[in-house]
């Protein structure tokens, strides 16, 4: 079943009174994007925050299926809430060294959490970031492009992403295009 | 082939034979943009990883079993996010939950009934008690034992109850605010003969802090 779908029947579940027949979808969910959810949040956090980050993130994305609001492709929303939510733990350091210094102005830490950040991020990351794009707008070719997708940051070989671009795509091919869009970016970058 | 795009082919590798791969090795063979570099290409691999198989022999052990657990327990219950969030918070305070209990019950003024606080406190993390009956005194001391504010654990506590607005069980249907203990047959009693409470019990402050708001 597709994520869509593992929601829906969730969705069912809960509204038929039938709670005990969430939890192998919802197992299935959060199994399936939880290594994937903490790696990321390892780039970013240190290594103790990194687990609650991620949990906090899947319980407030998956919840929010459920509370009326649309919620597109699952994996994306997962990943988006997860970049809220690293972005809310720098924002409650930031403020506690403000409110270190103006006790005053102390509000509480946490009232970040469920709150949309002005900025998803700031500084180097997100800087790395907006280069990253920027590389990846500049190539020429949607083919180029899509050897990215498929080579760099999907999980194929060089050459079974020239097979599946096809139209004369090789494997040299695949690795020059991603060669130059390393180079780019680390231009972009430096 | 650049020692970036070696390290990045190698994570990805470690990361198709193990999800649970760590990238932080791999960012400690560079330095400065070269480790940012690769660190933004590892995060936009992870970003559209495609969901893992389901393993039922590894997802016992999986700290994804824990939150899939908590949040099973959020989506079923009356209390929002809350049996997701608050066993964390509570782990994260470094404080076991007859610890966390003792104080709550001693900033609300009611140790002398530390059990009944304790009763409530423990339907909050299994998402027994509706959230929106538990009053801002509760919060307020809560959040000052767990390091957050009231209003964030207010807003964790707002999912909508099972079956949609006005259904049996939402906060609207089951917290009317009462002056006298609920008796009878009605919903309120229901919750109470579940929680093996005696029924001829006496209304008291620590049933408004949790239930009355």
């Amino acid at each position: 079943m597709s994520d869509e779908e593992l929601v829906a029947y969730m969705r069912a579940a809960r509204e038929a009174g039938r709670p005990e027949a969430m939890k192998a979808p919802l197992a299935i969910l959060v199994f399936g994007y939880w290594d994937s959810l903490v790696a990321r949040a390892r780039l970013r956090l240190p290594p103790a925050e990194a687990e609650d980050v991620a949990g906090e993130a899947v319980a407030s994305a998956i919840a929010s299926a459920f509370d009326g609001r649309s919620v597109g492709e699952l994996r994306s929303w997962l990943h988006t809430i997860l970049m809220r939510r690293i972005a809310d733990y720098y924002e409650v350091r930031k403020r506690r060294v403000q409110t270190t210094e103006l006790a005053s102005e102390h509000q509480g830490d946490e009232d970040v959490w469920r709150r949309e950040p002005a900025e998803p991020f700031e500084g180097d990351a997100l800087f790395a970031s907006e280069s990253l794009a920027l590389a990846y707008r500049e190539l020429e070719r949607d083919s180029h492009r899509r050897a990215i997708d498929l080579y760099v940051f999907g999980p194929l070989s060089a050459a079974d992403a020239a097979a599946s671009l096809g139209g004369g795509m090789t494997e040299a091919n695949v690795h020059q295009i991603a060669s130059r869009f390393q180079r780019r970016f680390k231009e972009l970058l430096a | 082939m650049t020692d970036l795009e070696r390290l990045l082919s190698e994570y990805k590798q470690a990361h198709r034979a193990s999800p649970d791969a760590d990238p932080a090795p791999y960012l400690a063979q560079l330095a400065g943009a070269e480790r940012e570099a690769l660190s933004q290409l590892i995060d936009a691999y992870l970003a559209r990883a495609p969901r893992r198989d389901f393993d039922p022999a590894a997802f016992p052990a999986s700290p994804a079993a824990s939150a899939a657990e908590g949040l099973q327990r959020s989506l079923a219950g009356t209390g929002g996010l809350w049996p997701a969030l608050l066993p964390r918070l509570r782990t994260q305070a470094r404080l076991r939950r007859s610890e966390l209990v003792s104080e709550l019950a001693a900033r609300l003024g009611a140790q002398s009934r530390q059990e009944k606080v304790a009763r409530y406190y423990h339907e909050m993390e299994q998402g027994l008690l509706p959230a929106a009956g538990v009053s801002d005194a509760v919060l307020d001391a809560l959040g000052r034992i767990v390091g957050w504010s009231s209003d964030a654990l207010r807003r964790a506590g707002e999912l909508p109850a099972p079956g949609g607005p006005g259904a049996a069980g939402s906060p609207g249907a089951v917290f009317t605010r009462t002056a006298t203990p609920p008796r009878g047959g009605g919903a309120e009693s229901r919750d109470t003969a579940q929680r093996g409470e005696p029924a001829e019990e006496e209304w008291d402050e620590v049933d408004r802090l949790f239930r009355g708001r």
